[in-house]
């Protein structure tokens, strides 16, 4: 199946106006119609930066921006009733209502999607009628999430979507972005979560000082950076022993064989690189598990 | 001026949702007030003065408290990754301003009318008053834009009025001579003094009425195009 390229990204630079470093340092990337495409790095990176170009806040940028096979910049303002956006800070009215917000902004778009469902989907129908200011941050998350969803976009831009979510509401995120992508959409997400890549994301690129470092699949990730292994404990004069063997020929293993005929198994694992050590292999930076919690 | 519509009513539903509307109501209850505390023979007099401060003063307060409620809230962020027009963003802002000023000026000046007689020419009050608001809007914007918060922008808009207040004060007091008038016209504040005192048919030299005028659009013009559009929106995107 040929993809189609939503976005092509040639050699995007992008230094802030007082600053003397480039917030974006030449950075190349395809994100393809229908995919979850991921923009992974640690603070200060680059990511958000990155979202306000692609989605025009930033014009006085270096490089070249495709967007269907055209320029970025030869597109007026009828481009934003293609994308919506989720910022990672809230942007709301406080002395307005959740349903005040999105009934304003609904109606500055062509395409209108149903608000209602769509704030039950993300768990925020019971208070839809109580003032943004009153809601906390996980609730104005969802809003934004809410937010960008309310002109059927076709590509959806998500800068650090699960972030200040517990688990229970991430998770209805996460789910709802999934199907957002069935139903044919295509996502830019920037996170310094480990979790929501390896969730969601179909390919993911590292980025780190404005650079990326490798774009991939999370499994071309595993397989390539990652070790196969496994860890078996055993029963051993009293007291507990581990031992790790290769995965790939375990069978023609003798040692492993022998070990399972003549010891007393505990407990027998396969593991896999997690990536998060393979973010930190590949940049030499650490990066968050992503488990903070804020209601 | 795509969206031009929705985000003036938009702009009209947080005035009444932010209290500024009510405030501004508060103010020119106050003045009407103060009118009756003035008593019949003077009300005359500060019927001008009391729509000359709504349409400066308060327009510049109450653009910024706007203003720093955008900022604050980073709303301006989200209305700019929308189809509008950034004409049509201005323009509601613009639009909402004048709406404020058009309630105390005609509260004030039919009160005026009605219980104390004082007779104007309604048709260039409200002219005036719009072109007045429109410029002091543009100048509410400037102020924000360098004001740190909102008594930042009191300072400002003090230093302002001052600065503005004593060429006027002197030019009273007949310090400069006849021909200085001329010159007074370019303060924005003596300018619009004039409109005003010339809809309430004050003895103004007429020839200086299409300047004033004129000038007061230009300014809220230069500011808006050279000012406003591109520092507004830099402080907005860029934090
Ligand atoms: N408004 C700004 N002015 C100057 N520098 C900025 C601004 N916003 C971000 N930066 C800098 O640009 C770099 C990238 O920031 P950002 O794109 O926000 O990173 P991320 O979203 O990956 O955390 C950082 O070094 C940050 O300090
Ligand atoms: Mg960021």
């Amino acid at each position: 199946m040929p993809k189609t390229p939503v976005f092509e990204v040639k050699d995007l630079r992008f230094t802030y106006r007082k600053s003397s470093i480039e917030a974006v340092a030449g950075i190349s990337f395809t994100v393809h119609e229908g995919e979850v495409f991921g923009l992974l790095g640690p603070s200060g990176a680059g990511k958000s930066t990155t979202q306000k170009i692609l989605t025009k806040l930033y014009t006085d940028y270096q490089g070249d921006i495709q967007y269907l096979g055209k320029d970025l910049s030869s597109y007026s303002n009828d481009y934003y009733e293609d994308i919506g956006v989720g910022f990672e800070l809230p942007v709301h009215f406080s002395k307005l209502t959740g349903m005040e917000n999105m009934k304003f902004f609904s109606e500055l778009y062509k395409s209108r999607a149903d608000i209602e469902p769509l704030m039950k989907m993300v768990g925020l129908h019971e208070d839809k009628d109580r003032l943004v200011g009153e809601y906390s941050k996980g609730m104005k998350m969802r809003l934004n999430f809410v937010r960008a969803l309310l002109n059927n976009p076709k590509v959806l831009f998500l800068d650090e979507v699960t972030n200040g979510l517990d688990p229970k509401n991430a998770r209805i995120i996460k789910d709802a972005i999934r199907a957002f992508k069935e139903n044919g959409g295509t996502v830019f997400l920037s996170t310094h979560l480990m979790n929501d890549v390896e969730e969601l994301c179909d390919r993911v690129a590292f980025i780190r000082r404005g650079e990326i470092v490798e774009i991939a699949t999370p499994r071309e990730l595993k397989i390539k950076h990652g070790r196969r292994e496994v860890k078996v404990e055993y029963f051993n004069n009293g007291k507990t022993d581990e031992a790790t063997f290769e995965l790939d020929g375990i069978g023609d293993n003798e040692d492993f064989t022998k070990l399972l005929k003549e010891k007393t198994i505990e407990t027998i694992h396969s593991g896999e690189t997690s990536m998060d050590e393979i973010f930190i292999a590949v940049t030499g930076e650490e990066i968050d598990r992503g488990d903070d919690v804020d209601a | 001026m795509h969206n031009f519509l929705p985000l003036f009513k938009g702009e009209i539903q947080r005035l009444v949702k932010y209290k500024i509307l009510q405030i501004a109501l508060l103010v020119t209850v106050m003045w009407l007030a103060i009118l009756f505390l003035i008593g019949e023979e003077s009300v005359a007099e500060f019927v001008p003065l009391f729509i000359f401060m709504d349409a400066t003063l308060m327009t510049v307060m109450l653009v910024g408290a706007n203003l720093f409620y955008e900022k604050q809230e980073n709303t301006l962020k989200t209305l700019l990754i929308t189809p509008s027009g950034f004409a049509a963003l201005m323009m509601s802002k613009f639009l909402s301003a004048i709406v404020l000023s058009f309630q105390s000026a005609a509260v004030i000046s039919l009160f005026a009318y009605f219980i104390f007689g004082v007779s104007v020419s309604f048709g260039w009050l409200f002219i005036f008053v719009a072109l007045i608001t429109f410029m002091h809007t543009a100048l509410g914007f400037v102020l924000t834009v360098f004001a740190k918060d909102f008594t930042g922008l009191l300072a400002l808009l003090i230093a302002y009025m001052f600065f503005f207040a004593f060429p006027t004060i002197f030019y009273a007091l007949g310090v400069f001579g006849e021909t200085a008038e001329l010159w007074l016209m370019f303060s924005p504040t003596h300018a619009s003094m004039l409109l005003i005192e010339f809809s309430y048919g004050l003895d103004v030299r007429t020839v200086l009425i299409p300047i004033g005028a004129i000038y007061l659009v230009l300014v809220g013009a230069a500011l808006t195009k050279w000012i406003v559009v591109p520092k507004y929106v830099e402080t907005a995107v860029r934090e």
